[in-house]
């Protein structure tokens, strides 16, 4: 069974719902904290956590998962639509 | 015979290189200009692929399935109108008449060019090097080759101590390959990490089945036309039938420095990723740019970097002026054990001081590396979760002079350092 950390957003005008960390797959390469480091942080097992789903805006969260190289970010619209990766 | 060339397409963005450094900037540039043209110029065929999942057991065994290797497909690029040139190698470059000249003779014209063609992994080069059963881990091909061996191969040497060979022990005791892993130097990543943190990571190697042989160099690799055994320089044999090599990266620079770009042991560029000739940016592993942080010049190997740089260098090109300011860092695990390494942590002649936190006993220790009054680097074993905030002391040129002790304590939250909240990245916006 997949193991998916879930963190529902709320900000203002965002497509965004939820940002989600696939564990299972994430590796640390830390690529998401480069790009929003307001957002992700890594935690002892050396996996990716949301310290804060709402500051970051939607163009920057979207990168921050497209740099992921193992696809472990997941984000989803506000009908829980799964939008990335599409 | 000179090749006539056989077209002249001009793109206003030329980008040479199709990882993740060429791929972010291609996608950069397009989000930002609708209307450009854009190509990028691979030598591989592939459009972008995770680099990083190549050395990943998980994805090697299979638990991660292959499709996601592909990172932006072909179709990614039709849909952003992005001509994709792969398997196409750039050969020569005149920056008087902005051209690109691509080996099957093609030349292209371009308006800005980005260079972000990366390193070739180094192999053996010595006795024996042409025989069959010779892996470095660099390419998809070269993933593609490793997964194929380890069905059927039986006992591998690794040699190169870093984190390539990490993994690739990783990889091989997960496919019940054995490992003999040759280190020319007296423990594990010497002297890049001190002795402590060496002997952990050769304790977790040792516990999951790898063969560690200190002070040990190949001579010559043994066999017919397969690898059958290595003989060291010590007269030791050693029966293998693969040996792996992560020992290091090399850039093909010729092609750069002949057209009078300036290059060292990779291309020269200052902070905002520009070359020494005019309209040419180069970014990714192939850089050796000007770090403003440390204040040196530098050239990194990882993705992240890579992606950094493809981003910065794609604004720049774009028409703004944004300084590459990025402390970057490595992070891996494997054998139960994580290892990080952020900003610089070379410490051998350049007088640092490095405060120990935490112990090799107590199963996590990390190296915080000063220079003069500041965090320059650090290394964590089985301490990944401080990297983000001691990545932070360090951008921030956080003065640590009155607080060695709270660095030295295991315990404290090296978040209470950081004075004000960290200034929001720079946002990309359509």
């Amino acid at each position: 069974m997949a193991n998916i950390q879930e963190y529902p957003r709320n900000k203002d005008g965002s497509v965004y719902a939820k940002v989600a960390v696939d564990r299972d797959l994430c590796i640390g390469a830390a690529s998401c904290i480069a790009v929003s480091e307001v957002t992700f942080e890594l935690d002892g097992e050396n996996k990716a956590i949301v310290i804060d789903p709402n500051t970051a805006d939607d163009a920057t969260l979207l990168m921050a998962a497209q740099s992921c190289p193992t696809k472990a970010i997941l984000l989803f619209d506000k009908e829980g639509k799964q939008v990335f990766p599409s | 015979m000179a090749i006539p060339y056989i077209l002249m397409d001009k793109f206003d963005y030329l980008i040479i290189g199709g990882g993740v450094c060429g791929a972010t900037a291609a996608d950069i540039i397009r989000q930002n200009d609708k209307n450009c043209s854009i190509a990028v110029v691979s030598d591989e065929p592939h459009p972008l692929y995770s680099r990083v999942m190549l050395s990943k057991p998980e994805f090697f065994l299979g638990h991660i399935p292959f499709e996601k290797i592909w990172m932006k497909g072909t179709e990614w690029y039709e849909q952003n109108r992005i001509s994709f040139l792969g398997g196409r190698l750039a050969t020569a470059l005149d920056t008087a008449q902005k051209t690109i000249s691509l080996r099957d003779g093609t030349r292209l014209r371009y308006g800005k060019l980005l260079i972000a063609s990366g390193v070739r992994a180094r192999t053996w080069s010595g006795p024996g090097a042409d025989k069959k059963g010779i892996y470095v881990l660099r390419s998809l091909e070269h993933g593609k080759a490793i997964m194929e061996a380890v069905k059927i191969k039986k006992h591998a040497v690794v040699i190169g101590g870093g984190f390539i060979s990490f993994e690739m022990d990783d990889l091989l005791r997960k496919a019940n390959i054995e490992v003999t892993h040759l280190i020319r130097e007296n423990y594990y990543w010497e002297p890049v990490l001190d002795e402590a943190s060496g002997r952990m990571i050769e304790t977790a190697l040792e516990k999951g089945g790898v063969k560690i042989m200190r002070n040990k160099e190949i001579a010559e690799i043994k066999g017919g036309d397969e690898v059958e055994g290595v003989l060291l320089k010590d007269g030791t044999e050693i029966a293998c039938d693969m040996v792996l090599c992560g020992i290091g990266a090399y850039g093909e620079l010729d092609w750069v420095k002949n057209a009078g770009v300036a290059v060292n042991k990779g291309i020269l560029a200052n902070e905002y990723l520009e070359t020494s000739a005019p309209d040419v940016w180069t970014g990714g592993d192939i850089a050796e740019f000007k770090d403003l942080i440390l204040d040196e010049n530098i050239q990194l190997g990882n993705w992240v970097n890579a992606h950094e740089q493809g981003r910065i260098a794609a604004l720049n090109m774009l028409g703004k002026k944004i300084p590459f300011k990025f402390v970057s860092f490595y992070t891996t695990q494997g054998f139960g054990i994580s290892i990080a390494f952020t900003g610089d942590v070379w410490t051998v002649g350049n007088n640092r001081t490095v405060i120990n936190r935490g112990t090799p006993e107590s199963g996590s220790y990390a190296r915080i590396i000063l220079k003069g009054n500041e965090v320059e680097g650090a290394t964590f074993i089985n301490r990944t979760q401080e990297m983000s905030v001691v990545s932070k002391l360090i951008r921030q040129n956080i003065d640590v002079s009155k607080h060695h002790s709270e660095l030295a304590d295991p315990n404290f939250d090296l978040k209470k350092l950081l004075p004000t909240p960290t200034p929001e990245p720079i946002v990309i916006s359509n």
